[in-house]
């Protein structure tokens, strides 16, 4: 009597190529604890590159420069780092200038006594794609400095409220960088820890200031 | 840590030794694989023992890649490198480490790719006259044959970024060479080579299996 054995063959076969892949997905789960990349609060933050502008020039910025790997919750020396992503053509941009421009002389240590970790701060400078939103570099400048001739959100970027900036302007032109950190409009702040994970994002916490964030996050951690 | 060209030789070696069994090369292992079971003897057996060397090396590729790309978002440094080679900043850009449309990691990807090609070989391997072989290792080559369009993405993300992961390109070899065995594979169903028979006799070995196409 014939018998179909076939089915046998692949029957087997599928169990054993199955526990291969098990014993692969067991090993992967023991010896790993994978970080989703992401833009949400305990989310490993992505990439943050480009040309940037510190006041004297342009240079290669890699956010990755700023931050200390093995940082352990707790440590105060490990530096914290707060993102801005703007347009200098923004409105509520313009009107956060002053305040951004306050806080991250005071939390960067350059003024005033905080006395928590050094959090420092960084704009990622992008250009909306919305009518009369018309960036450069030499916008960006203009901005962070407050100087020039260049026009921000129809006014002289010069006249712009408060100081000029001191912390680096990310050319972000070409908005690679709002697109992988999936930054729907502007501003948008995200507070990094030490380690690269996204401690506080303003989308998440519409009623919680920038500075409440920066000292109920750094002071406790 | 270990060097991470030691573990790419690792798998280099069996990748090339299955490639070998592929080749006319394979004969030359044809003495030694023999002592060990007597159906090494024909061509089609050494081969389809070669492709699940090579499926296999590309799941365990797959497996390391997934691995690395899990070890870089806990933060750590694996095979990170200031040189083109650097499969930490292939495999640590969030924006390219995941396939674009459900966002699985591309190592994860492989290990089913690699898993699906290893259950192709590994059934018809045991069962190489079954009516379901031949169909079977026509998937395989379909299969292997769109893993080239993904290696294209791949290799334009690599481009992009100007660096190269040598783990990932492990296993864009591993399907070449497996869409090569495949291909092969149909070559000798239809030149005729596709049993097990002696060179000098026509009488057919391994009569043993059942349910097999007459």
């Amino acid at each position: 009597m014939k018998k179909d054995t076939e089915a046998d063959v692949r029957t087997d076969t599928a169990i054993r190529v199955a526990a291969i892949f098990f014993v692969a997905i067991i090993f992967l789960a023991f010896t790993t604890d994978p970080i989703k990349t992401g833009t949400k609060e305990g989310d490993r933050a992505p990439a943050l590159t480009g040309m940037a502008y510190n006041g004297s020039g342009w240079t290669s910025f890699d956010m990755d420069d700023y931050l200390t790997p093995n940082w352990t919750a707790g440590d105060p020396t490990g530096q914290w780092l707060l993102v801005e992503f703007m347009d200098t053509d923004c409105g509520f941009c313009l009107r956060d200038a002053s305040k951004v421009g306050q806080n991250s002389n005071y939390f960067m240590k350059l003024g005033g006594d905080w006395q928590g970790p050094v959090v420092n701060f960084v704009a990622s400078a992008t250009e909306l794609n919305i009518q009369g939103h018309d960036s450069s570099r030499a916008e960006i400048q203009a901005f962070r400095d407050k100087s020039g001739e260049e026009t921000c959100g129809g006014n002289s970027c010069a006249n712009r409220d408060g100081n000029a900036h001191n912390f680096v302007y990310v050319d972000d032109l070409d908005a690679d960088n709002m697109d992988a950190w999936k930054v729907p409009g502007t501003p948008a702040y995200f507070l990094i820890q030490p380690d690269g994970i996204v401690a506080w994002a303003s989308a998440e916490n519409q009623n919680e200031e920038v500075a409440d964030a920066i000292i109920r996050l750094t002071l406790e951690a | 840590m270990v060097d991470q060209n030691i573990i790419l030789i690792g798998y280099a070696v069996p990748l090339l030794f299955g490639l070998a069994l592929m080749t006319r090369l394979g004969e030359s292992f044809s003495p030694t694989l023999t002592s060990r079971s007597p159906l090494y003897a024909f061509p089609r057996r050494r081969h389809m023992l070669g492709l699940n060397i090579v499926a296999f090396v590309g799941f365990v590729v797959s497996v390391h890649t997934l691995w690395i790309s899990n070890k870089i978002s806990e933060g750590g440094n694996v095979c990170s490198s200031a040189t083109v080679f650097s499969c930490d900043d292939v495999l640590g850009n969030a924006q390219y480490n995941v396939d674009p449309i459900f966002g699985i990691s591309w190592g994860l990807i492989g290990m089913f790719a690699f898993a699906a090609v290893l259950f192709i070989t590994n059934a018809v391997g045991k069962e190489p006259d079954a009516i379901w072989a031949e169909p079977y290792l026509k998937y395989g080559t379909f299969m292997t044959g769109a893993g080239l369009l993904v290696i294209a993405l791949l290799v334009s993300y690599e481009v992009r970024m100007g660096k190269i992961c040598q783990f990932c390109t492990m296993a864009h070899i591993a399907n070449v060479v497996c869409l090569f065995g495949f291909w092969k594979a149909g070559k000798m169903h239809e030149n005729g080579s596709w049993k097990d028979e002696d060179e000098d006799s026509e009488a057919p070995r391994n009569t043993k299996s059942k349910g097999r196409k007459s």
